[in-house]
C-alpha cells in the first residue's frame, strides 16, 4: 500500500454569492465536508455534473484557493505550511481550454520554459535543453519551440498545456477536463499520450471530468460529486460494474456509448439539477432520486466507509432506514 | 407516396474567399432527409457539417459562396426562392435548433413574446392563438407551469430549460424539418439524455424530419435512423445507423470509432485507437481524397481518384479506393 500523498480530510469551501443590488448576499457551499485521499501513482478521477464543486475543489488541491474548513495534506504536511512555491513545484494544472490557457505573445520555447525560470532550475542552456526534452516526450516536433500558440491546432496547444505542467517534474498533476474542449480523434491522442506519460514518469494524476467514457478508461478510483457532496469514492471497476448511490446510477445510464441497437436510455433522470444556492435539505440528491425515502426529505445521510469503498446514502445506513 | 421526402440536397458546394485562397467548407454533399426520420450529420470541428445546415437554411455569410444542382424543401425548390420568399418558410415550415441557447435567445424579452412573435409572423394569428400554441408546446417539451415561464427571461432559466424553449420554438409553426446543430453539447450528461429523448419523442409525434449534427457518435448512435459521415467538407461514408457502426468501411469512419473510449468494451487504461496528425487545410487544391495525408491504407492514386462514390448495399455508399472492414482486399 502506497502513502497518500494528497489527504482531504472534511474540505469545505463557502462563497459568497450576491444574487442581486439590494438583496442580501447568500452563502454558496461550492464543495461541503468532503474528505478523500489520492494514493501515489493512482489516477483518481472526480466527476459531476456543472456546479458540483469539481472545479473549486480542484483549485484547492493546486493550493490556488485555501479552505474555508479542514484541511488538506500534501505528502502527510498540512497545505497551509507548505507554502505557494513548493506545491507549485509538486502540483501542476491542466486546463480545460488550451486557448485561454497559454500565453499568445510568447513562444512555446518560453510558455514551456517558465516554470523552470521561476523555481530557478538550471542556468540558461539546462533550460533550454529540459524544454526540448519535454517537448519530444509529449509529442512535439522540435522545430516547434519558437512557434506562438496562434500556429498551433487545438491539440497540439494542450500537448504545450501538459509540457509546461510536466517541467519541472511535479509529482501530481491536476487535469480540469483536459479533452473536453477537443475534437475525438484529438482526444484520443491525448489520454494515449496522459497514460503514458504516467508509466513513465510515474506520475499522480487527479482528473476532473464529465465525460464519463472517458473517466471509465483512464481512472483507477472514481469520486462521484453532487452538489457540493462526495456522494460516492470507490475503484473504477466497483463504481462503474455495482454503483451504488443512486446519483452515480443516473449518471451511468445517461452515459451514450456508441450501439444503435440500445437506442435511448430509458429515464427518468429526475429533473433539473436544483439550485447550489437553495440546496434541498436532507439528502441534496432526493428530489430527483428514484428511491427517496422519508428520512432522505430531512437527515443528511451519513458516509458508510466499507471495503468497497465510499457511500452517503440512507439506503446504506445500515438498519436504521431500512433495505 | 412511398419516400417521403423532405429535404434533398444534390451536389451541395460551399466556398470562402479568403486572403490566402479559396476555402472548400462543402464539396460536393448529397444529402435527403426524409420524413419522420433522423440523419445525423457526424464530424470533427471544421468538417463543412454546419456549413452544410446552414447552406440548406439560407443562413451562410454572406462572402460565402454556394452551388448546388437541388436543394429543395418537400418539392419546392429553395435556390429559386427570392430571400423574402425564403424568410416565410424559415421558422414555418423548416427551423433550426442551435448548440447554445444563450446566445440564441434574445435576453432582453420574455421567452413568451419570443415564442408568440414566430406564430404571429408565418400563421397571421391573433396574440392570443400564439400564446395558447406557445403555453401548449412549452407544457410539450416537459417544462412544469408553463404559464408562469411565458413571462420570465432567458437569464431565469437554466440551461436543459433554455433548450427546451428552444425546441417549442422551433416547433410554433409545426415544421417538416428540424436541422439541431449540436442541440446537447452545452447539456450535462443526464439533461443531454432527457432533451435527446424529447426530441425523438416530439420527431415521431409531430412526423418531422430531423437532422441532427454532432460530434458526439454516442448521440449519433442512439438517434440516428440514417448517418452521414463528413471529413473535411465531404460526405465520406453515409448509410443507416446500423451499416455505419456494424460495417464502418471508410477509414475515417472506422478510425473514429475505435477513438472513443467504449465503457465495457474498450478495456480500461489501454492505449484507444487514434486517428495521426490533424485535418488538412482546406485552402486551395481540393482535389484526391483529403483523408489521404492521416490514412493508413493511401497510395498515390488516393490524390486524384480517391473521391468516387462507391454503393456497397442499398442506402450504404463510401468514397474511398481502399475500403476497410469487410471490404478489405475486395475493392479494385
Amino acid at each position: 500500500m502506497s502513502a497518500p500523498v494528497l489527504e482531504c480530510d472534511r474540505v469545505t469551501r463557502l462563497f459568497r454569492v450576491k444574487r442581486g443590488l439590494f438583496e442580501t448576499p447568500a452563502t454558496l457551499r461550492a464543495v461541503d465536508d468532503v474528505s478523500f485521499s489520492v494514493q501515489e501513482g493512482e489516477v483518481l478521477a472526480i466527476v459531476g455534473e456543472s456546479g458540483c464543486g469539481k472545479t473549486t475543489l480542484a483549485r484547492m488541491l493546486l493550493g490556488l484557493l485555501p479552505p474555508s474548513g479542514g484541511s488538506i495534506r500534501f505528502a502527510g504536511r498540512p497545505m497551509r505550511q507548505v507554502g505557494r512555491s513548493e506545491i507549485a513545484a509538486r502540483v501542476q494544472p491542466v486546463f480545460q481550454d488550451p486557448y485561454s490557457s497559454l500565453n499568445p505573445r510568447k513562444t512555446l520555447g518560453q510558455i514551456v520554459g517558465l516554470p523552470l525560470a521561476v523555481h530557478r532550475i538550471g542556468g540558461e542552456p539546462e533550460r533550454r535543453s529540459r524544454v526540448a526534452e519535454i517537448l519530444e516526450l509529449v509529442g512535439l516536433p522540435a522545430h516547434l519551440v519558437h512557434a506562438y500558440p496562434n500556429q498551433l491546432s487545438g491539440g497540439q496547444r494542450q500537448r504545450v498545456a501538459i509540457a509546461r505542467a510536466l517541467a519541472i517534474q511535479p509529482r501530481i498533476v491536476v487535469f480540469d477536463e483536459p479533452t473536453s474542449a477537443l475534437d475525438v480523434s484529438v482526444q484520443a491522442q491525448i489520454l494515449n499520450l496522459l497514460l503514458e506519460l504516467r508509466q513513465s514518469l510515474n506520475l499522480t494524476y487527479v482528473f476532473i471530468s464529465h465525460d464519463l467514457a472517458v473517466v471509465e478508461h483512464i481512472a483507477d478510483r472514481v469520486a462521484v460529486m453532487y452538489l457540493g457532496r462526495l456522494v460516492e469514492l470507490g475503484g473504477t471497476a466497483a463504481i462503474f460494474d455495482s454503483p451504488r448511490h443512486p446519483y452515480t446510477e443516473t449518471l451511468l445510464r445517461s452515459i451514450l456509448t456508441p450501439d444503435p441497437s440500445l437506442g435511448l436510455p430509458p429515464g427518468p433522470f429526475g429533473g433539473d439539477f436544483p439550485d447550489p444556492l437553495d440546496p434541498p435539505p436532507g439528502c441534496r440528491f432526493h428530489p430527483r432520486c428514484p428511491s427517496a425515502m422519508e428520512a432522505c426529505r430531512a437527515v443528511p445521510p451519513a458516509a458508510v466507509t466499507d471495503t468497497a469503498g465510499r457511500v452517503e446514502c440512507h439506503l446504506y445506513n445500515g438498519e436504521s432506514h431500512g433495505r | 407516396m412511398i419516400a417521403d421526402s423532405v429535404l434533398r440536397v444534390r451536389d451541395l458546394s460551399v466556398e470562402i474567399a479568403l486572403p490566402s485562397g479559396t476555402l472548400h467548407a462543402v464539396s460536393n454533399v448529397d444529402l435527403e432527409a426524409m420524413r419522420g426520420e433522423t440523419l445525423a450529420i457526424v464530424g470533427e470541428s471544421g468538417c463543412g457539417k454546419t456549413m452544410t445546415a446552414l447552406a440548406a437554411m439560407r443562413l451562410l455569410p454572406r462572402r460565402a459562396r454556394l452551388a448546388a444542382r437541388e436543394i429543395s424543401l418537400s418539392g419546392t425548390d429553395l435556390r429559386a426562392l427570392s430571400d423574402k420568399a425564403f424568410s416565410a418558410i424559415r421558422g414555418n415550415r423548416m427551423s433550426m435548433i442551435f448548440q447554445d441557447p444563450m446566445t440564441s435567445l434574445n435576453p432582453v424579452y420574455p421567452i413568451g413574446d419570443q415564442l408568440e412573435e414566430i406564430h404571429m409572423r408565418h400563421r397571421r394569428a391573433g396574440r392570443r392563438r400564439a400564446r395558447e400554441r406557445a403555453e401548449y408546446l412549452l407544457d410539450r417539451v416537459g417544462i412544469v407551469n408553463p404559464r408562469a415561464r411565458l413571462g420570465q427571461f432567458p437569464h431565469q432559466l437554466s440551461g436543459g430549460l433554455r433548450q427546451r424553449v428552444m425546441i417549442a420554438m422551433a416547433l410554433m409553426c409545426d415544421p417538416a424539418l428540424i436541422v439541431a446543430d449540436e442541440p446537447t453539447t452545452a447539456l450535462d450528461v443526464t439533461v443531454q439524455a432527457q432533451v435527446l429523448r424529447l426530441l425523438k419523442d416530439l420527431q415521431a409525434e409531430f412526423n418531422m424530419a430531423l437532422i441532427l449534427i454532432s460530434h458526439d457518435l454516442g448521440v449519433v448512435a442512439r438517434i440516428a435512423d440514417r448517418i452521414a459521415v463528413m471529413y473535411a467538407g465531404r460526405v465520406v461514408e453515409t448509410g443507416s445507423s446500423g451499416q455505419i457502426f456494424g460495417a464502418p468501411t471508410h477509414p475515417y469512419t472506422r478510425g473514429l470509432i475505435d477513438c472513443i473510449p467504449y465503457p465495457g468494451k474498450t478495456a480500461r487504461r489501454t492505449r484507444l485507437g487514434s486517428i495521426p496528425g490533424i485535418v488538412p487545410s482546406m485552402i486551395g487544391d481540393s482535389r484526391g481524397c483529403m483523408f489521404r495525408n492521416r490514412c493508413g491504407w493511401a497510395e498515390d492514386r488516393c490524390r486524384t481518384d480517391g473521391n468516387a462514390e462507391r454503393r456497397i448495399e442499398e442506402g450504404h455508399s463510401y468514397r474511398c479506393i481502399h475500403p476497410v472492414g469487410h471490404l478489405q482486399g475486395a475493392a479494385s
